[in-house]
């Protein structure tokens, strides 16, 4: 499960970053960490990028860089 | 502490002024501090070498002369974007006396991560708790005794949209930097290994190079080594330590599975986690925010495009149709007044002829040129920063990167484009909203193609010969076509000049507000006030030389003997095959480098010489004139006004056709077919920008190589697109 698959409403908590340097150091710095609860708010009218909530503020990423972001889904 | 004077000695005839760094995430409302701080004292320039914007100011407090830099607003100081490299570079290096960290009390979290990272340069910091209404508003509680005591530093609360609490910062950073010994802030302890590797390394660092230990912040400098921080290895003159540091880290990552980066920055996080734990308690019924209501509508699937496009449609109708009147009010004051009473100045000192002429057609057509932009300037900065302070640029953004990115451009790229098809020259400089140094070029490499407001009269004249009963459809396709070719150019470009990896997006929505007042009007001025003065001294410079062009040498009778028809002469060949090889046409391309309406007024002196504007009636005398200019002032306040709210269609497109174009109209007819009529205009619209934009590209970009890159492509499309019109139409016997 990746971020890129949820959908708007659904949330996850973050158990693994695939991304490396400088777009992986971005994410952490926006704190978008291991063990962070995130949340879809939105998928953009085009279909990417998508918006999210992570500690309590809303960021926007694309799809692609969401798909390195894994998580794991309450059941 | 004796490392700040090690670093500085200061043998000063008089005391250094206090330097004060102003940091804090974009977003914070820190442009804003600033501009309550600063107001008209502020000084807006470039940080050397890149396109950064720097602005800082120097006054005098109770005595005290402080020096005030803004560093650019960033989410923290690791090395991989400009901005952060800048307010690093610019703290390590300079280290300022103190450093105000600007913290938005409705996003401490993330804020506080910043925090935790200035605080290991050991440079006293204080803290203003900006936007503290809106926190409270929103029911949040913090508890700012507890925060200090939890961080060791001085926290004032601030509304810098109010200018409330900025006395307060201002004191509390003066004293803080006026006894450094005092600022012993908590440290953050990184975990047993992490700090012991630090500190074996620092060990080993200082017996290598003892003289670092003035230069930099010890614990600083290890951590820095530990990320894998190249450029503080170059910096510091460390080659050659990568094997150590790597035997440090690669142990580390054994132990905990994660590389040292990621270690740190959890560790960092973890701190602004607990600290905002402590001292922050928030309702427990979360309201809904205004941003979120608005959002609901602004980023909906099916509104969102449609409301975007209607916001675009609308700034752009205010940019240029606020700005249109008074543009032709100063163009009327230049061209009528002001040149008369030049005339007559001149006169009294008895210059010649061709100095009036110099002065009146060179210099004062010249500047009259840079001053129709500054209306637009102003208009544009302010709908631009409006845009942004509000928020809503990141959503403009959000809903068209997608769109954009096919293309290789961010989202953000959208806005500037459409700003060009009013003019190009401040959509270039709205370019600035894009951080990545790539988009930013790209995006304004790109502008030239979409069709501004200059080539109309152009299109017009040739329309109105040619194509009277089809000029919708033909006005419309030359619009289409420099879109088209847009999106081809930049999809070429991001296979070869842009090749690579994409920039990334991950952008920050924050929360709608409503920018304040005096820093829409600060960088609405600052912006304008540039345009005029560094843009005004290169069209300046151009118009002088085209007059000298067209007027030498000494006692020329026929345009076609001026050096401009020499020059017109020598590469009319070049357009042979483009179907308009005159030298008369040439000649007008080469004068419409100064703006391309120009086109139209060359072609008017050359094709129809002698046609001399006989000014009806008596001169008005100077009070006349005077109150001429004010009336026709009011007017265009007036028209500015109207314009907002009286008409659905946008001004500046709508053809006003000059009655003084009827025989030129008729001269070009004769001269060009309607098939080398349209490759001319297509060339018009792609040829290179004119030179108001050259010199917008050389101030944006700090150098004239994107304008040279612009200028390269666009004349080979130019030609090419031309050619292929004119041969293409040929062969298939269109309109020969």
């Amino acid at each position: 499960m990746n971020l890129a698959m949820l959908k708007p409403g659904q949330s996850g908590r973050i158990s693994h970053i695939g991304a490396l340097g400088p777009l992986k150091r971005r994410l952490m710095d926006m704190g978008v960490l291991v063990g962070e609860e995130v949340k879809v708010e939105k998928v953009a009218p085009l279909g990417d990028p998508i918006e999210i909530t992570v500690k309590s503020y809303n960021l926007s990423l694309r799809k692609r860089e969401a798909e390195g972001i894994l998580l794991e889904v309450p059941k | 502490m004796t490392m700040r004077n090690s670093v500085r000695p200061l043998p000063a005839p008089e005391p250094a002024p206090l330097r004060i760094a102003v940091a804090g995430n974009p977003n914070s409302g820190k442009s804003t501090l600033i501009n309550s701080l600063a107001g008209t004292r502020l000084h807006v320039g470039n940080w050397p070498g890149v396109t950064v914007e720097k602005r800082e100011a120097s006054f005098e407090r109770r005595g005290e002369r402080i020096a005030l830099v803004d560093l650019p607003g960033t989410y923290s100081l690791s090395p991989y974007s400009q901005e952060e490299v800048v307010a690093r570079d610019y703290l390590v290096e300079e280290r300022p006396d103190v450093i105000i960290d600007v913290v938005d009390a409705t996003n401490l979290e993330r804020n506080l991560y910043l925090t935790v990272q200035l605080l290991e340069l050991e440079i006293p910091v204080v803290i203003a708790l900006n936007i503290h209404d809106e926190a409270e508003r929103m029911g949040y509680r913090i508890d700012v005794t507890a925060m200090e005591q939890a961080l060791g530093v001085r926290i004032v609360p601030t509304v810098a949209t109010k200018g409330a609490g900025l006395e307060a910062l201002l004191d509390a950073a003066t004293a803080a930097a006026g006894d450094p010994s005092r600022h012993r802030p908590r440290r953050l302890h990184y975990g047993g290994d992490i700090e012991a590797a630090a500190e074996a390394l620092m060990a080993e660092v200082l017996r290598g190079h003892p003289d670092l230990a003035g230069r930099y912040p010890g614990r600083w400098l290890a951590f820095k080594l530990l990320e894998g921080d190249r450029r503080v290895i170059d910096e510091a003159g460390l080659q050659g330590i990568e094997p150590l540091v790597a035997r440090a880290a690669e142990h580390l990552i054994s132990a905990h599975g994660e590389d040292v980066e990621s270690l740190m920055a959890d560790a960092r996080y973890a701190r602004a986690t607990g600290l905002t734990r402590e001292v922050l308690t928030k309702p427990d019924v979360r309201k809904i925010e205004l941003t979120e209501k608005i959002d609901r509508i602004a980023l909906n699937r099916f509104l969102g495009i449609p409301l975007f496009l209607a916001a675009m449609w609308l700034v752009f109708k205010l940019t240029f149709d606020v700005s249109a009147p008074f543009a032709d009010w100063l163009s009327t004051v230049t061209a009528g007044p002001f040149t008369r009473w030049t005339r007559v100045l001149v006169g009294l000192v008895r210059g010649p002829d061709w100095l009036i002429s110099l002065v009146t057609d060179g210099v004062i057509a010249g500047v009259g040129s840079v001053l129709v932009f500054v209306p637009v300037i102003f208009a544009m900065m302010f709908f631009i920063t409006f845009l942004e302070g509000s928020g809503y640029m990141a959503r403009a953004a959000f809903v068209m990167d997608r769109a954009m990115h096919s293309m290789g451009l961010h989202g953000k790229s959208f806005i500037p484009m459409i700003l060009g098809f009013g003019c190009n020259v401040p959509a270039i400089y709205a370019t600035r909203t894009l951080e990545n140094p790539r988009d930013k070029a790209l995006t304004a490499l790109l502008i030239p193609l979409m069709s501004c407001g200059a080539r109309l009269p152009v299109y017009i004249l040739f329309v109105a010969a040619f194509f009277p009963s089809r000029s919708g459809t033909v006005l419309w396709s030359l619009y289409v076509l420099g879109i088209v070719l847009a999106v081809l150019m930049g999809i070429l470009f991001k296979r070869t000049l842009f090749r690579g990896e994409s920039p990334m997006f991950i952008m920050e929505l924050p929360p709608y507000r409503m920018p304040s007042g005096k820093s829409l009007a600060i960088h609405t001025w600052e912006k304008g006030k540039h345009f005029l003065i560094k843009a005004g001294t290169y069209i300046l410079a151009v118009s002088v030389l085209v007059w000298f062009l067209l007027n030498l040498p000494w006692g020329v009778e026929q345009k076609k003997d001026s050096y401009m028809g020499t020059v017109g002469q020598a590469i009319a060949p070049v357009f042979k095959p483009l179907g308009f090889g005159t030298w008369e046409a040439a000649s007008s391309l080469v004068a419409g480098v100064i703006a391309k309406e120009i086109v139209v007024g060359t072609m008017g002196e050359i094709y129809v010489p002698g046609k001399v504007e006989a000014p009806a009636g008596p001169t008005p005398s100077l009070s006349e004139d005077l109150r001429e200019i004010g009336t026709s002032f009011a007017g265009a306040g007036k028209n500015a006004f109207t314009n907002v709210f009286s008409t659905a269609g946008i001004k500046s497109l709508q053809a006003e056709e000059d009655e003084g174009t009827t025989g030129l109209r008729s001269v070009v007819s004769k001269t060009f077919t309607p098939l080398s009529a349209y490759a001319f205009m297509a060339f018009v619209l792609l040829y290179m920008p004119c030179i108001v934009a050259a010199a917008a590209f050389k101030h944006e970009f700090g150098t004239w190589k994107w304008f040279g890159v612009a200028f390269i492509y666009q004349t080979i499309l130019a030609w090419s697109v031309a050619l292929l019109i004119y041969q293409g139409g040929t062969i298939l016997g269109i309109g020969g």
